[in-house]
């Protein structure tokens, strides 16, 4: 049994982590940089040991001080949380080497899902919907067109090599095919030496969306419904809620299907994440898989009122799931914002510093899960999410408006932050309306 | 506010007793300590990362197999003289025995391995030092091992690359150990008499016999970073001399800025630098890959209007192209070697060598700076003589290769100091001339820039001179010469005008062959005009010289001075 965590992770996770561990009397080990003596993960947790100074190479992702700290605190978990080493498959396999329980995928699943391609086959062999896209390499537009025919238009031509945006063309219909594959490829040639391409489908102003599911050790999987995750800055969420308001009580139970279909195919086990991208149409495709404890779980939590880290630590223990599918249930709505210490005038740069005064909301339906305090310096060295703001409500519309009452109560001095940012996308009417999807902020 | 003393923590489970298989714990192996920063390193990387510390790029000691496996085209070794037999020449005692115990430790047969081997589809005869054998000391069988390979690389027209690496020479076999070191080097001679090529790789640490030996008589000596390098270690020296000796005293860093070793290579790039230079040598001529740039007619400066002084003055212009960017533009894959071998590399010349359009060539170029900082460094292109040193062993090296030789002449004059009459400066240039009038490839020289005198004279005895159209040649600075001879070196710009130093008056005198004509505005920008036209004119040059017998070559290269 399980009964000493080591947290290999900062901020407010680490804190999630090390609460979930005190309600099951679970012994807790906090890990700190040189920078982070003060975090509240720090002081919070029963233990605490320095491994590095501040930059992240030389600590939270310092593999071997980790595993030292592990040993000499006696712990017999860790708990790598999100980000940092969480999805490094050869720290988990490390874990496995040294005899220490890992909470999440084991590293092979890790390293397999973590290769595009390799996970890509995993889902078709599956019949989990992928983009569908050409299999070889083309070289050339009259190929490419009947490619081009067989995948569905729209279809994007992407270069080999491709990267930022260069060599990439969308072509709408047949007519436009061969100009755009012909540009593309001139393109790609132009940048990256190389005319090797490749055609997918193009899928037009999808949503994110991604299921939540939980495998133990003993071939049981289920999956805990969905999160939109729609609301994007730059490949980074902002705002994620559950359920989605696309999703009908079919498509939701088909997907979900899918979902458990894909985690099985990988041999998954603990919690973990499939994305898709959902079409208009209803059409949905795999895009990763997520092998962690994501970032949006509190919204999952509220619906299902599941606590999703005590159930990784209990299949991380060999335990048995505690819920089957016909026990998952979604009640009311849940919206999670996420409080950065940036800011969106200067192009959303991060705002280190000292926070001077604060006050954040509370009531009924209003979590609030962060590591910041009164006189907290935020350290400059890793990501700026101060604070996740979440409630939960009987139907979307209420849920929107506790949002904004409590986005209209947080008071954080000192160091500037996104709330007023949030506050305006709870206010923009397609947010209202529900009329979003992965462009949203950039068309804002 | 310490919240640490105020939160509740989770109730003491000492009471608790694990009911998990096992204590965590880390497997035998799994982990090692870097000797060099300390660091737990993960082992599995190391061995993937060529032996490197993944936290302080130290380099650990590779075992000889392992080296051979980096280097290597898979499966292409093939072992020479494995099987040796013990030799104890003075009946020492306890050597067989220990010998033995080393044998069955190691499985190795001795503390060198040789062979044959393919790197990057080239051949090359291979010999590596091992130091977990008596720290590769050189005993008999070391010697033999070297020598044979050596000698069987001669005959079999093979390069031969040595991975050195050892203590000195072997105490236990006494006087027959020190003789090891003249038989190597007996070997190394033969081979390369024969026209044959030598790489020695230095790695930690080489000292004693062996760098007194082979080590140091490479063709061409790379060297690991920071691998110990010396005849005499450190604490021998320190002990005799009663001092403390300074940081980096030996590495391979101080051997490069001495002069002894031709370049540093990380193990990375080990194999694609051996391939590369092997393949230079290997009388294989690459394709021209190039094509050739057909540049329009220059856009002349308004050439005739110029006063020498004017010209003085383009020549010595900031933004002018340097020696290096004529190397990088008119050649590919150009290698630099460092050092004269004697004292010091002198970073005002720039030698080394590369392709031009797929024919292997020297190339050697006075090398300003194009910023203040990089001009210290340069010395502003006022050559040492260990700068004509390094130039003249890149020659003599292009010679024994059969590699013409490409120099750009680009300096104010000689560096005129103390330290460079000490090394004697004077002697120096004198052998530049003496050697080059001799040498037995074709030898072209442009002077691009400044050419200061006798010491752009001793890397321009040539088959011929050429002269960019604003660059200018003579005896002396404008500057000095009116000094020496008006006493007032602010009549510079008249001196300039009698002392005919211009490229126009230097080829109405015969001293020059070619001039070669400048954008009116001459910077790096436009250097591609320049280089089209010299590519040209190089690859006409190369032509009718290498079709010349050495005979008629040093002739007519002797008959050209012989006029003047």
């Amino acid at each position: 049994m399980i009964g000493k965590v080591l947290i290999a992770n900062r901020g407010e996770i680490a804190v999630r982590i090390i609460r979930a561990c005190r309600e099951m009397g679970i012994e807790t080990v906090a890990v700190y940089s040189e920078a982070d003596r003060d975090a509240l993960h720090t002081q919070l947790a029963d233990e605490a040991v320095c491994i590095g100074p501040a930059p992240s190479s030389e600590s939270y992702l310092n593999m071997q001080n980790i595993i030292s700290a592990t040993l000499v605190s006696g712990a017999d978990a860790i708990h790598p949380g999100f980000g940092f080493l969480s999805e490094n498959s050869k720290f988990a396999e490390l874990c496995e080497q040294c005899n220490i329980t890992f909470i999440g995928p084991k590293s092979q699943v890790i390293q397999s899902l973590g290769n595009k391609s390799e996970a890509r086959n995993t889902m078709i062999n599956a019949g989990v919907p992928v983009i569908p896209g050409s299999k070889d390499p083309i070289y050339d537009a009259e190929t490419g067109a009947q490619a081009a025919a067989e995948i569905g238009y729209p279809v994007i031509v992407k270069a080999a090599l491709g990267g930022g945006g260069k060599g990439m063309r969308v072509a709408e219909t047949p007519e436009e095919f061969e100009n755009s594959f012909n540009t593309a490829q001139k393109e790609a040639q132009m940048a990256f030496g190389d005319n090797t391409m490749y055609i997918e489908h193009f899928v037009q102003h999808p949503r994110h969306i991604e299921f939540q599911i939980l495998a133990d050790e003993h071939g049981n999987v289920i999956h805990l419904g969905e999160r939109d995750c729609s609301i994007q800055r730059n490949h980074q969420k902002m705002i994620e809620e559950s359920p989605s308001i696309a999703l009908t009580p079919e498509l939701r139970e088909k997907m979900g299907e899918a979902a458990v279909k894909a985690a099985k195919a990988a041999h998954y086990t603990n919690a973990g994440t499939i994305e898709f991208l959902l079409e208009k149409n209803g059409n949905f495709y795999f895009m990763e898989m997520n092998t962690r404890i994501q970032v949006e779980h509190p919204v999952t939590e509220w619906v299902t009122g599941i606590d999703l880290v005590k159930e990784q630590i209990r299949i991380a223990d060999g335990q048995s799931l505690s819920y089957k599918q016909e026990d998952v249930h979604i009640t009311g709505h849940a919206i999670e914002c996420r409080i950065n210490a940036e800011n969106p005038a200067k192009n959303f740069r991060p705002s280190p510093g000292t926070i001077t005064d604060m006050y954040l909301p509370g009531g009924k339906g209003v979590r609030i899960d962060s590591a910041i305090y009164s006189g907290y310096t935020v350290p400059p060295y890793y990501d700026s999410m101060l604070a996740k703001l979440i409630v939960h409500a009987k139907n979307r519309s209420e849920a929107i408006k506790k949002m904004r009452s409590a986005l209209g109560e947080v008071i954080i001095e000192g160091i500037d932050t996104n709330v007023d940012y949030q506050y305006e996308i709870l206010n923009h009417p397609d947010f209202i309306s529900g009329n979003i999807d992965i462009e949203f902020i950039e068309n804002m | 506010m310490k919240l640490k003393d105020m939160f509740k923590k989770t109730s003491s489970r000492s009471h608790y007793i694990s009911l998990t298989a096992g204590k965590p714990e880390v497997p035998a192996g799994l982990l090692r300590k870097c000797n060099k920063c300390g660091a737990a390193i993960i082992a599995e990387d190391v061995k993937n990362g060529y032996y490197i510390c993944p936290k302080c790029r130290g380099y650990f000691r590779v075992h000889a197999y392992r080296r051979i496996e980096m280097l290597a085209d898979e499966g292409s070794f093939e072992e020479w003289d494995k099987e040796m037999d013990f030799v104890n020449p003075l009946d020492f005692k306890g050597y067989e025995e220990k010998v033995a115990r080393l044998k069955e430790h190691t499985n190795l047969n001795e503390a060198a391995v040789t062979g044959k081997v393919m790197i990057n589809g080239n051949p090359a005869v291979i010999g590596v030092c091992d130091g977990r054998f008596m720290m590769a000391s050189m005993g008999h069988i070391v010697g033999e091992k070297i020598t044979r390979a050596v000698e069987r690389a001669t005959a079999e027209k093979l390069p031969v690359i040595i991975f050195t690496c050892s203590g000195g020479a072997r105490m236990q076999e006494g006087i027959v150990s020190l003789m090891q070191m003249a038989k190597t080097s007996a070997a190394l001679k033969r081979h390369s008499e024969a026209g044959q090529l030598y790489i020695s790789v230095l790695t930690d640490p080489t000292t004693g016999g062996v760098t007194a030996s082979f080590a140091m008589l490479g063709d061409i000596i790379l060297a690991e970073p920071k691998a110990l390098i010396g005849f005499a270690g450190p604490r021998v020296i320190e002990q005799t001399i009663g001092q403390k000796l300074p940081k980096g005293f030996q590495r391979s860093e101080f051997l490069l800025e001495h002069g002894f070793v031709d370049r540093i290579v990380e193990r990375e790039e080990m194999k694609d630098v051996l391939s590369q230079i092997l393949e230079i040598h290997s009388g294989k001529k690459t394709p021209d890959t190039e094509a050739s740039s057909e540049e329009k007619a220059v856009e002349r400066a308004v050439s005739s209007n110029l006063t020498a002084w004017e010209r003085v003055q383009i020549s010595r212009k900031k933004d002018r192209p340097v020696g290096t960017d004529y190397i990088g533009k008119l050649f590919t894959d150009f290698m630099e070697f460092h050092g004269d071998r004697y004292f010091k590399d002198d970073h005002a010349i720039a030698g080394g060598i590369a392709y031009f359009h797929g024919m292997p060539v020297t190339v050697i170029a006075q090398a300003k700076g194009k910023t203040t900082k990089e001009n210290l460094d340069r010395n502003f292109s006022m050559p040492s003589p260990e700068g004509y040193r390094k130039a003249l062993r890149l020659m003599k090296q292009a010679e024994k290769f059969g590699r013409p030789v490409i120099c750009f002449v680009d300096t104010p004059g000689a560096f005129c100091g103390l330290e460079a009459e000490e090394r004697g400066q004077g002697e120096a240039i004198a052998r530049n001339l003496f050697e080059l009038s001799g040498l037995k490839v074709p030898v072209l020289s442009v002077v691009i820039g400044e050419g200061g005198s006798g010491g752009a004279l001793a890397i321009a005895v040539a088959d011929e001179v050429w002269m960019l159209e604003n660059s200018i040649y003579s005896v002396l600075s404008p500057e000095g010469f009116a000094s020496i001879l008006w006493k007032d070196s602010k009549r510079a710009s008249e001196a300039a005008e009698v002392m005919k130093l211009t490229a126009q008056d230097l080829e109405r005198l015969g001293i020059v062959e070619q001039v070669i004509s400048e954008p009116a505005e001459f910077t790096e920008e436009n250097l591609d005009v320049v280089c089209g036209d010299l590519d040209a004119r190089i690859r006409a040059f190369l032509e009718t010289y290498c079709a010349m017998d050495t005979m008629k070559l040093t002739e007519k290269r002797y008959e050209r001075y012989r006029r003047m």
